[in-house]
This record gives structure tokens, C-alpha cells and sequence, in this order.
């Protein structure tokens, strides 16, 4: 690995921008699958046109 | 015959939006429709044209010298001067040069040779220019700092080649 | 990424087996995109090289440039699916659903460029934002969207919500050219492009290239992964309002009878 992750410069806004990036990702994938696992049960299986 | 009318007060569903407050999409396209003013108001004043480069400060329309101006130009090798919170250096552009006093210390990643944005006044009496903001414009080319190129780069970075475009 | 359960101790009807908007396929797709994004966190904080004048700011490209690449897609396929909708003859509402799920995720990722641009902006520019052409048109852009997002949630029937969402789908995608063309348009602080510029050369160091390929591939995954996910909770989402009206319509004919 080159430099190193302890010497990296301004490794606040570094890795703040990948944390951030992650943790909206995983805010918005999780809305999207509670939703699908919330609707599904409500659902028959026939009209779920992905099985 | 049968009354469908719809009735207020539904039962929320799984799914529906009827338990939602209708109102919010109003309120946003209501937001979206300032902001975008905003937005267009923005560009029309500011985006369109974003500097003047050195070359053209008192010599193109829209870069007079009695106006607030934002100049490009390249930070010339040596002209670096920090004291008591100020910067002073030189930026040049196109055969064209001016000094800049700079009111603190500039952020990003400026140095000697790179290209700058200076916001400020041009002062006339003493040829230089009064800059409260500096932006870094770095270009389009990553160099890695292992790569072999970098002599290579070095060497084209202390000719501090001021561009034409 | 999600798990259809299937429960051992207690009978399930059979009509509800599938108890998410998963199948295998997304769920292998979802395995992908996470060891991908692991392949990403490595070259883009480990093993790709700081660059010379930026040194380590440069690593924030690597979240910056995909998710904006991205989200131009998603734009993309949302102005597609809109036009099927729109100029098919069936007018089916699947073709909806599929440009409302990517505008959604379109919106995200375009968010995501805007903030770790500004953090990359401050560590380069010295400044978080400002007033540029390549910023404004990508501020107009986003806050387009969002308008089209908006316009999706007024109610109304479906096939009526689908007709006007299109049309502002159709007409906020011509943005796109402008976002992308702005920094030759006009003088801007943005840089130029690096890799899709008008020469066809690649001002890139070779890991940093390879970092953003597999930022690109990485955010690809995600995106196709999200776009069925979202499409599918949609079609359930019409469908349970559907069945909710005729449900009500059914319960108020017995009133009379």
C-alpha cells in the first residue's frame, strides 16, 4: 500500500467522504428492502412478478 | 344507485400513500421551483464567464478595473512572500502579470505554479491586486507522486508554463 | 442482500411464500456489489498512489466521479423508460416504475457527488462551493430531480401520475449535455474532464484509473442491485393501492345491496 492510512493528509475529509457515501448507501438499501419485506407479506405470491 | 364517492378518513394501508400528508409533495415542487430560481439567478450572475484571466483585466468587457473581479492566472515560481497573516505573489497568464496582496493565508492546495482564481479589486495607484479570496484550480491530469514521470513533471512545473487558453 | 424466509415452525400459506422483493439472482448480484465495494474501499484508501499536486485528496475521486457517473445513468434510463411509457402502445406501467425507481436512485447518488465534491473542493479549491458553471448546472440538475420526484408523489391514478412524471422525465434529461459540456462551455473552476475528454486521451495515472474502474463497476453493481429492488416494492406499491380501492369500492356496493 503506498503512504500508508495513519500518515494519509486530511484523512478526516477522506475518509468522512467515503464513511458518508457508505452510510447513505446503506440507509437507502435498507429503506428499500424493509419496504419489500413489508409489502411482501401483504401480497400474493402470484402478482409478484419477479418469482 | 350506488354512492362511490370517495370518503374522508380512510384507513392507512401498507403501501398507500393515503395516510401521508398530501401536502408534502406540494411544499417540495413549491421548493424545488425557489430553488431553481435560485439556481438560474446564480448562474446568470455568476457562472456564466467565472474569472477574467490576467491578460484581460482591463482590456475586455466585463473586466474592468473599477469592479469587483475574479482573475485567473498562474502563481509565478519565487513569488511567494507570506508575512504577519498575508500572501503576497505574482500570477501571470498569457505574457500578462500583476502582483496580488492577498488578506491571509490561501487553503487548498496552493503553491507556486499552479493555476489560481483571485477574488478582489484591482488597485490601480499600485498596480496590484487586492484579493480576499483564492481558490486552487488544479488540473485535469493525475500524476501519481511514485510515477516515474514525476522528474518529468517537475521539470515542466519549474518552467511554471502560464498557458494560453 | 435480502433473505426470503421460509418459516419451519408454523405452516405458510402458499400463496405467501416469497416474503421480499428478492430472488437468488439479486441476491448473488448483492454478494458482487459488496465484495466489490470492498475491492473499492482497498485500491481507493490502500493501494492506489497519491497524486502529485492533490496527494492523498485525490482518493475522494474515486467516490465522486462514479456516483456522478451514476447518477447520469440512472437520469438516463429514467428519461428511456419514460419514452417507452410514453410512446408504447401498451403504455405499460412497468416502464414507470423503472424510470421512478432510478430517478430515485439517481437522486441519492447525485446528492453523494455534490457532498464529497464539496469535501474534495475543500481540501484542492480551498473552498467547499461556489458559483462555477460545472456546480450550478449540477445543482440544477439535482433539484430538478427532485422536482420530478415531487411530481410522482401529487396522487392521482397511476397511469396519470406515470404521463406527467414522463414528460418532466423526458425534458430534465437534456440537463445532462449541459452539466457535462459546462466546463467547455464556459470558464469554470471545475476541471476539465479527465478520462471522457474531447481528445480521448487519459490524463490518469494507471491505478488511479484502475481505482475509478472499479468505483465505476462497483457503483454499476449497486445501481442495477437498487433498480430492481426498487422497481419491485413499486409494483407492490401500486398493487396493494389497487387492491385497496377495490376493496373499498366492493365494501360500499354491499352498503347498498
Amino acid at each position: 500500500m503506498s503512504g500508508g492510512i495513519v500518515a494519509m493528509q486530511d484523512a478526516g475529509y477522506i475518509f468522512g467522504s467515503y464513511a458518508l457515501t457508505f452510510a447513505v448507501i446503506a440507509a437507502f438499501t435498507w429503506r428499500v428492502i424493509r419496504g419489500g419485506r413489508r409489502l411482501a407479506n401483504h401480497i400474493d405470491d402470484n402478482d409478484k412478478y419477479w418469482t | 344507485m350506488t354512492d362511490l364517492t370517495p370518503r374522508s378518513g380512510p384507513e392507512p394501508r401498507p403501501g398507500s400513500r393515503s395516510g401521508r400528508r398530501k401536502w408534502l409533495p406540494i411544499v417540495v415542487i413549491a421548493g424545488v421551483l425557489v430553488a431553481g430560481g435560485v439556481i438560474v439567478t446564480q448562474f446568470l450572475r455568476s457562472a456564466v464567464d467565472y474569472y477574467c484571466n490576467v491578460d484581460e483585466v482591463g482590456d475586455r468587457s466585463g473586466c474592468d478595473t473599477n469592479r469587483r473581479l475574479r482573475v485567473q492566472g498562474v502563481v509565478e515560481l519565487g513569488t511567494v512572500v507570506s508575512s504577519g497573516g498575508d500572501t503576497d505573489f505574482v500570477i501571470a497568464f498569457n505574457g500578462a502579470s500583476f502582483a496580488v496582496h492577498y488578506d491571509g493565508e490561501p487553503g487548498g492546495i496552493f503553491k507556486e505554479c499552479i493555476p489560481v482564481v483571485v477574488h478582489g479589486r484591482f488597485d490601480v495607484a499600485s498596480n496590484t491586486f487586492m484579493g480576499d479570496r483564492v481558490e486552487v484550480k488544479h488540473s485535469d491530469e493525475y500524476v501519481s507522486v511514485n510515477d516515474a514521470r514525476l522528474s518529468e513533471a517537475d521539470a515542466l512545473a519549474d518552467s511554471c508554463e502560464t498557458g494560453t487558453t | 442482500m435480502t433473505a426470503a424466509t421460509t418459516p419451519t415452525t408454523a405452516p405458510v400459506e402458499p400463496a405467501l411464500r416469497v416474503r421480499s422483493s428478492g430472488t437468488m439472482a439479486t441476491r448473488t448480484l448483492g454478494i458482487a456489489t459488496i465484495v466489490t465495494m470492498g475491492w473499492l474501499v482497498a485500491f481507493g484508501l490502500g493501494f492506489s498512489p497519491a497524486d502529485r499536486d492533490q496527494r492523498d485528496a485525490v482518493r475522494i475521486l474515486y467516490m465522486h466521479v462514479p456516483t456522478a457517473w451514476l447518477a447520469y445513468l440512472a437520469f438516463v434510463v429514467t428519461a428511456v423508460s419514460s419514452a417507452m411509457y410514453l410512446f408504447g402502445k401498451k403504455h405499460s406501467l412497468g416502464f414507470d416504475r423503472v424510470a421512478g425507481a432510478s430517478a430515485e436512485i439517481g437522486v441519492v447518488f447525485m446528492a453523494l457527488t455534490l457532498v464529497t465534491g464539496m469535501l474534495w473542493g475543500k481540501l484542492t479549491w480551498g473552498v467547499y462551493w461556489q458559483w462555477d458553471a460545472r456546480l450550478t448546472t449540477t445543482a440544477l440538475l439535482f433539484v430538478s430531480y427532485i422536482g420530478y420526484l415531487a411530481v410522482r408523489g401529487l396522487g392521482g391514478t397511476h397511469d396519470q401520475r406515470a404521463k406527467r412524471s414522463a414528460v418532466i422525465g423526458l425534458l430534465a434529461v437534456i440537463e445532462i449535455p449541459l452539466v457535462h459540456f459546462s466546463v467547455r462551455m464556459w470558464r469554470s473552476l471545475h476541471q476539465e474532464a479527465s478520462v471522457l475528454d474531447s481528445d480521448g486521451d487519459v490524463d490518469m495515472d494507471g491505478l488511479m484509473l484502475f481505482s475509478l474502474f472499479v468505483g465505476v463497476v462497483a457503483f454499476t453493481l449497486l445501481y442495477v442491485w437498487l433498480l430492481l429492488h426498487r422497481s419491485r416494492v413499486i409494483a407492490m406499491e401500486d398493487l396493494l393501492d389497487d387492491q385497496g380501492l377495490d376493496r373499498a369500492l366492493d365494501q360500499r356496493r354491499a352498503e347498498f345491496l
